[in-house]
């Protein structure tokens, strides 16, 4: 019997210092501070850690902060999409100055995003003074923090799809074209099946981002219990009353939450690769 | 079945003139080669005739309707890409199927119809058992015979295949440009193909235009370009030639001490040419006379059927290619190094 257990032959160097590594930086950067959270947490009792997560405020602030962040990353994979197609479609004066706006709510200290939304929104600010006679209430209310959200969020929609979206092949569009195909049949069947991947990876890196937002959330928000409160705010708050248990409890909760949200999506993708044979 | 006209198209990329004055006809149900070398306009011109591309000026007429405003979609043109351009999301059958699903409510066939339809083309391109696979799972060759398919299942006028072989390794293309030839005779579509292998264009074509620079060089049969190429352009490009400085004078073209009859220029004096000579229309000789010019064997390339010798002459670096059977290879049991005398059987001068 020949047991082989060496690793297969690449030509690729250093699989296992490269596996390593990996694993070791991972667990030192993202592992050990959340299993910090894990153990932090165990400090409780079942029945008090119980009593923490579903108090009822914290219920509220789940349903927005996931409600909200999932509206959000929704909302910026449409229109994501659309600032993509426009940078990478035509050509216009002023496009490398928009495509460099794109950036922006990545480098933008949250914080001041959240200001400046206030300040804009807000019932006397340019557009808050505009959309309140309607009836419109942005500032203070879930709807603040849904715009929020999709402000943090663009970014990544538009900086996953672009690429794909520049690589696609112009032939598949003219082969559509000469089969027949109108303009909406060669956008729904040929170039959004393409894009589909990396519109729910941009889709997913905008949704997770808004999930943890803080700093642009808290001042548009108004922060009132039941309403427009978001759970890491909640979070905060507990802290800032020495409940560190109860703190990491509510966190413990998001971070379940949200992998297995990720998870999902992670499925998702691999499902639609397989089926169209990417993956064999 | 549709004849082609193309008037007079120009078309200029920035201050690069693809084509420049093209007129042709495409006689119904002909298969028709337009070939060159990358950069001549050929691909453009293929592209017009689809409607993926609109010339500057010149009009494209199909059986004698002006098609020039004609969108794409409404041409009924098969139009197949040399890098196939299959929707990789889509399996192999609703490739094929494509065509006749975007159809609108009105003359879209039905279901049980579509399938119909993709099986017998599936089956005329040989490949009816791979409908369920996708197109990375497939061979260079089978994908191109998939967009193929995908192409005649919209039932075309007109078939434009782009380099449809130019992706492909050696084998492959010679098997599929033949089974190329058998599909146009079973279907009698009109066709163009862009190819810049001329053996290709010569053994599949019923009719071979070359192209250079954006020009038609010659309109022909491949017998007829290939015996006689019209301009020093088409003799090069149809395969190996050896060029001669020579002179022309009073019925017969001198190269260095050689001089050989020209038919035809029996009225010139004393004019400079260039001489062509296909490399097997040399003929190698130990005994030298007056019709002969003395050559050393530089180098000898005995491979396959055909032995091809590099010469070289005394006093030029120029290297002289000529091929011989291999029984004539035997009989001359030539090495290398050694002189011998060659004379050119065939010639083609162009005057200057």
């Amino acid at each position: 019997m020949n047991l082989n257990l060496q690793p297969k032959h690449t030509v690729l160097p250093g699989f296992t210092p490269a596996l390593g590594f990996t694993i070791f930086y991972l667990s030192l950067i993202v592992l050990i501070p959340l299993s910090a959270a894990f153990l932090k947490t165990s400090l409780l009792t079942w029945d008090a850690f119980w009593a923490t997560v579903t108090a009822p405020r914290v219920m509220a602030s789940y349903r927005l902060s996931f409600g909200a962040a999932f509206i959000g990353a929704a909302i910026n994979a449409v229109f994501g999409l659309l600032v993509a197609w426009v940078l990478v479609r035509y050509k216009f004066p002023g496009k490398r100055i928009i495509d460099a706006l794109v950036d922006l709510p990545f480098a933008l200290p949250t914080a001041v995003a959240g200001i400046a939304l206030t300040a804009v929104y807000a019932p006397n600010g340019w557009l808050g003074s505009i959309l309140e006679p309607h009836g419109i209430k942005v500032a203070f209310t879930p709807l603040g923090v849904v715009v929020a959200l999709t402000f943090i969020g663009l970014p990544f929609v538009v900086r996953t799809v672009q690429p794909v979206l520049e690589d696609l092949e112009a032939e598949a569009e003219e082969a559509a074209v000469s089969l027949g195909a109108n303009r909406w049949q060669t956008f729904t069947k040929i170039i959004f099946p393409a894009i589909a991947p990396a519109l729910l990876t941009g889709f997913s890196l905008a949704f997770a981002r808004a999930i943890g937002e803080y700093g642009s959330v808290i001042f548009i928000a108004g922060n009132m219990p039941m309403i427009s409160e978001i759970t890491p705010l909640l979070i905060i708050t507990k802290l800032e009353q020495y409940d560190y248990a109860g703190a990491t409890a509510i966190a413990v909760v998001m971070l379940v939450i949200s992998f297995v949200l990720l998870l999902i999506i992670n499925g998702l993708q691999w499902w639609n690769a397989k089926r169209n044979g990417s993956i064999k | 079945m549709m004849s082609i006209h193309i008037n007079n198209v120009r078309k200029n990329f920035g201050n690069f003139s693809a084509l420049n004055d093209i007129s042709l006809e495409i006689p119904p149900g002909e298969l028709v080669a337009l070939l060159g070398p990358s950069g001549c306009g050929k691909t453009t011109l293929l592209r017009i005739i689809a409607g993926l591309e609109s010339p500057d000026s010149g009009s494209i007429s199909f059986n004698g309707e002006d098609a020039t405003q004609r969108h794409v979609k409404e041409r009924q043109v098969g139009f197949v890409f040399q890098h196939y351009a299959l929707f990789r999301h889509m399996t192999v059958f609703e490739n094929v199927a494509f065509g006749l699903r975007v159809r609108p409510k009105a003359t879209r066939p039905s279901d049980a119809e579509i399938d119909r339809r993709v099986h017998e083309l599936l089956d005329l391109v040989q490949l009816d058992w791979l409908g369920d696979r996708f197109p990375p799972q497939l061979s260079g060759g089978q994908r191109q015979r998939i967009a193929l398919a995908r192409a005649l299942a919209v039932e075309p006028k007109v078939l434009l295949l782009d380099e449809p072989f130019g992706a492909l390794d050696a084998k492959v293309r010679k098997e599929l440009r033949r089974w190329l030839r058998r599909l146009h005779d079973e279907l009698h579509i009109t066709s163009v193909f862009v190819t810049h292998d001329q053996e290709e264009a010569l053994e599949v074509a019923d009719r071979v235009v070359v192209m250079d620079k954006g020009k038609i060089e010659q309109i022909g049969t491949p017998g007829d370009v290939y015996d006689n190429p019209a301009t020093p352009f088409v003799y090069q490009f149809l395969g190996n030639v050896n060029l001669f400085h020579s002179r022309v004078h009073a019925g017969f073209a001198r190269i260095g001490e050689l001089e050989v009859g020209v038919p035809g220029h029996a009225d010139t004096q004393d004019t400079p040419a260039l001489a062509y000579i296909r490399p097997h229309d040399i003929d190698i000789q130990r005994q030298g006379n007056k019709d002969t010019l003395k050559v050393k064997v530089s180098d000898i390339h005995a491979i396959g059927p055909i032995v091809r010798l590099e010469l070289e002459q005394g006093d030029s670096s120029e290297i002289i290619e000529a091929e011989l059977t291999r029984e004539r290879f035997g009989e001359l049991n030539l090495v290398r190094g050694e002189e011998v005398f060659i004379r050119p059987r065939k010639l083609r001068v162009f005057l200057q």
